[in-house]
């Protein structure tokens, strides 16, 4: 059994035969002057020659390595695919269209051995269209800063690394591979620093991405701060609503009975009506809450307790 | 939970192990099962390999078996079990592959519905490499409105789900024995099961056969079958394509109803503010009635999301085809 490489190098790619040859080229003389590395190319269902470029690169040099998905899962399951089949202690993610630099994957490892769990490069001078793309990317970053509490530059950039400890204690499903950070610190307890890294342009293949983005985004990001802040105890924010819910029907129900004993003329059942209406929303919120502490209960998997993060004394 | 198989009655295989399995789930409108065997079993022997056929049936099924007893007596190759409780075909199917000896297994319908010369491709293409074969009746011998029907359905599957299926519940299929512990056999899964197969990972593909002359009479079905089939739709949709996001679903669909409820509010409110009074206002009603709609979809998808987020870390999100180099470190989170 060889021993287990420093570094790995996680790139997840979904038809990109045109980059895989470059992107191989760059990370090998990009990590020259580490010891040992590997990279892990998932192929996430590509429908072109992405695989057997590959595998023609990965020939020879068992520092290449495949991980071929059975279909198309999406960015996220291929990242974690990667994570799954990573050997390093440290792992650096990066984009399969060569935008990120693999020049910068020194400067993040750097970062990473100050003690952080998770180094999230921050693209300078992007060269990106500024309405379709930059724009929108700057107004999603400081939504998500202001409701996730984590202010974090650029949340876009694929250029991440990781200490060890932290993916084995997250998981990455969905789309939730723009909210790394977030769930990081917020389902993970993680420790991390942001440094700058050169961003080029997509000269070969074309782009994934759409504005479609922008709805799911937003759902994505109301399931990262729910996760955040009542994961382990749902029913808190199932009584706030149903509290709210309930003091709205009391309002309502008190202008049916100034109406009953007379203090203002005119029908009550409008009102009436109302009231009950809220005070249902309530109760339904309010059991819908009991299941989802029932669905907390009955979680599967590993254990979840948060992680120590430091320790002093002896 | 699987059904317990009850008893499992004879079976004269002699000393050798059989390749194929035939597993007929018996849920809906069976045919007489002797002649079921007798009109399929001929093209099994065909292929020179040893079979077997398991009979799956519900409890307290009747005389359903009874025909049976004298193949067996005979030396068929027939094992019949009996469910624990009631089950669907899903059930009965993982339950008689918990069971069953061949490393293929085919599902028939209780009744004929492709000729049995199809049979030995089917096989054939789950050797050579597909992981299930499922069978396309080329509707030769049914009616119009059936075949409208079919098409229909298959229209909006496609629409809806995705893939390119034709008859996608025809129930004649070839799979390997080892990708059924990957397919998700539970409730009307059967029904789907090319797709749900197709969505874990697995290989595929649609073989064209000829539809056998008793399938082709006209069905018409009664209206609660039509709510069912769309039913088991709509299940599927949000199966396949929000079962790792619920809140994209039921938020879309909780944002719909709470805009326009309180656009409704929000109107009310400023009419108020002029003055109007609002108690002789149903629409105050409709407003509330729409935005606590909207609260509750949401509310409902984000359970979703707690269920998914906890279920994440112990279930295999995804199926790899290939490593290379093979590695020290085994990556999926476990096999369940």
């Amino acid at each position: 059994m060889r021993p287990y490489p420093h570094l790995s190098v996680v790139v997840p790619l979904l038809n990109e035969e045109a980059n895989v040859g470059p992107l191989v080229h760059a990370v090998r003389t990009a990590l020259t002057g580490v010891t040992t590395w590997e990279l892990v190319l998932i192929d996430d269902g590509s429908t072109d020659s992405t695989c057997e470029r590959v595998r023609e690169a990965a020939a020879g040099d068992p520092r290449i390595r495949l991980v071929k998905l059975a279909r198309n899962y999406g960015q996220s399951t291929a990242t974690q695919a990667g994570f799954d089949h990573a050997l390093g202690d440290a792992v650096v993610t990066l984009d399969g269209d060569l935008q990120n630099d693999p020049k910068d994957i020194p400067v993040v490892l750097d970062k990473l051995g100050e003690g952080f769990d998770l180094v999230v490069g921050y693209r300078v001078r992007r060269k990106d269209r500024f309405l379709t793309r930059r724009v929108p990317s700057w107004i999603a970053n400081r939504i998500i800063a202001l409701i996730t509490g984590v202010p974090i530059r650029d949340n876009g950039c694929s250029l991440k690394a990781y200490r060890r400890s932290l993916i084995d204690r997250t998981v990455l499903y969905s789309d939730f591979h723009r909210f790394v950070p977030a769930l990081a610190v917020g389902a993970a307890g993680a420790r991390i620093a942001q440094v700058s890294v050169r961003h080029h342009p997509r000269t070969r293949g074309v782009s994934k991405y759409g504005m479609s983005r922008v709805t799911k985004v937003l759902a994505d990001l109301l399931t990262i701060k729910m996760i955040q802040s009542f994961r382990t105890r749902p029913l808190r924010l199932a009584g706030a609503v149903c509290l709210v819910s309930l003091v709205a029907s009391g309002v309502f129900g008190a202008l049916v009975l100034s109406r009953s004993v007379g203090l203002v003329t005119g029908s009550a059942t409008v009102f009436t009506g109302a009231s009950l209406l809220l005070a249902s929303l309530g109760v339904f919120v309010l059991l819908l809450g009991l299941v989802a502490e029932v669905a907390v209960r009955h979680r599967g998997g590993r254990p979840d307790r948060p992680p120590i993060v430091s320790e002093w004394g002896r | 939970m699987e059904p317990r198989v009850e008893k499992a009655t004879v079976e004269s295989m002699g000393e050798s192990s059989p390749e194929i399995s035939v597993v007929v789930p018996v849920a809906e409108r069976p045919w007489a099962l002797d002649r079921l065997y007798r009109e399929y079993a001929p093209a099994l022997e065909a292929t020179g390999e040893m079979f077997e056929f398991l009979f799956v049936l519900k409890p307290w099924a009747g005389d359903l078996a009874s025909p049976l007893a004298d193949l067996i007596r005979d030396g068929a190759p027939i094992r019949v079990l009996e469910t624990g409780f009631q089950a669907g075909e899903s059930e009965m199917l993982a339950a008689a592959a918990e069971v069953c000896k061949g490393s293929v297994i085919l599902t028939l319908p209780p009744y004929p519905r492709i000729l049995p010369d199809a049979i030995p491709e089917l096989l054939q293409r789950v050797r050579s490499g597909l992981d299930v074969a499922t069978a396309r009746r080329l509707l030769t011998e049914s009616s119009w409105l059936n075949r409208i029907q079919n098409r229909a359905f298959h229209t909006l599957l496609r629409w809806w789900v995705g893939g390119d299926f034709k008859d996608v519940a025809c129930g004649v299929r070839a799979m390997r024995k080892d990708a059924i512990r990957d397919i998700p056999l539970y409730g009307d899964s059967y029904r789907f099961l090319p797709l749900l197969a197709r969505r874990e990972g697995l290989f595929v593909e649609e073989v064209s056969t000829k539809q056998h002359p008793m399938d082709g009479k006209t069905r018409v079905y009664s209206p609660g079958i039509y709510l069912r089939r769309f039913l088991d739709l709509l299940g599927l949709v949000v199966l396949v394509r929000f079962t790792q996001k619920p809140l994209r679903f039921f938020g879309f669909l909780g944002s719909v109803f709470g805009l326009s409820g309180s656009v409704i509010l929000v109107v009310l409110f400023f009419q108020r503010l002029g003055g109007q009074d609002l108690a002789d206002r149903p629409l105050l009603l409709l407003g509330i009635l729409l935005f606590s709609l909207g609260v509750q979809a949401i509310a409902i998808g984000l359970v979703g999301e707690i269920i998914v987020h906890f279920g994440a870390s112990a279930r295999r999100l995804y199926r790899v085809a290939e490593v290379v180099p093979s590695a020290e470190r085994t990556g999926e989170r476990d096999e369940g």
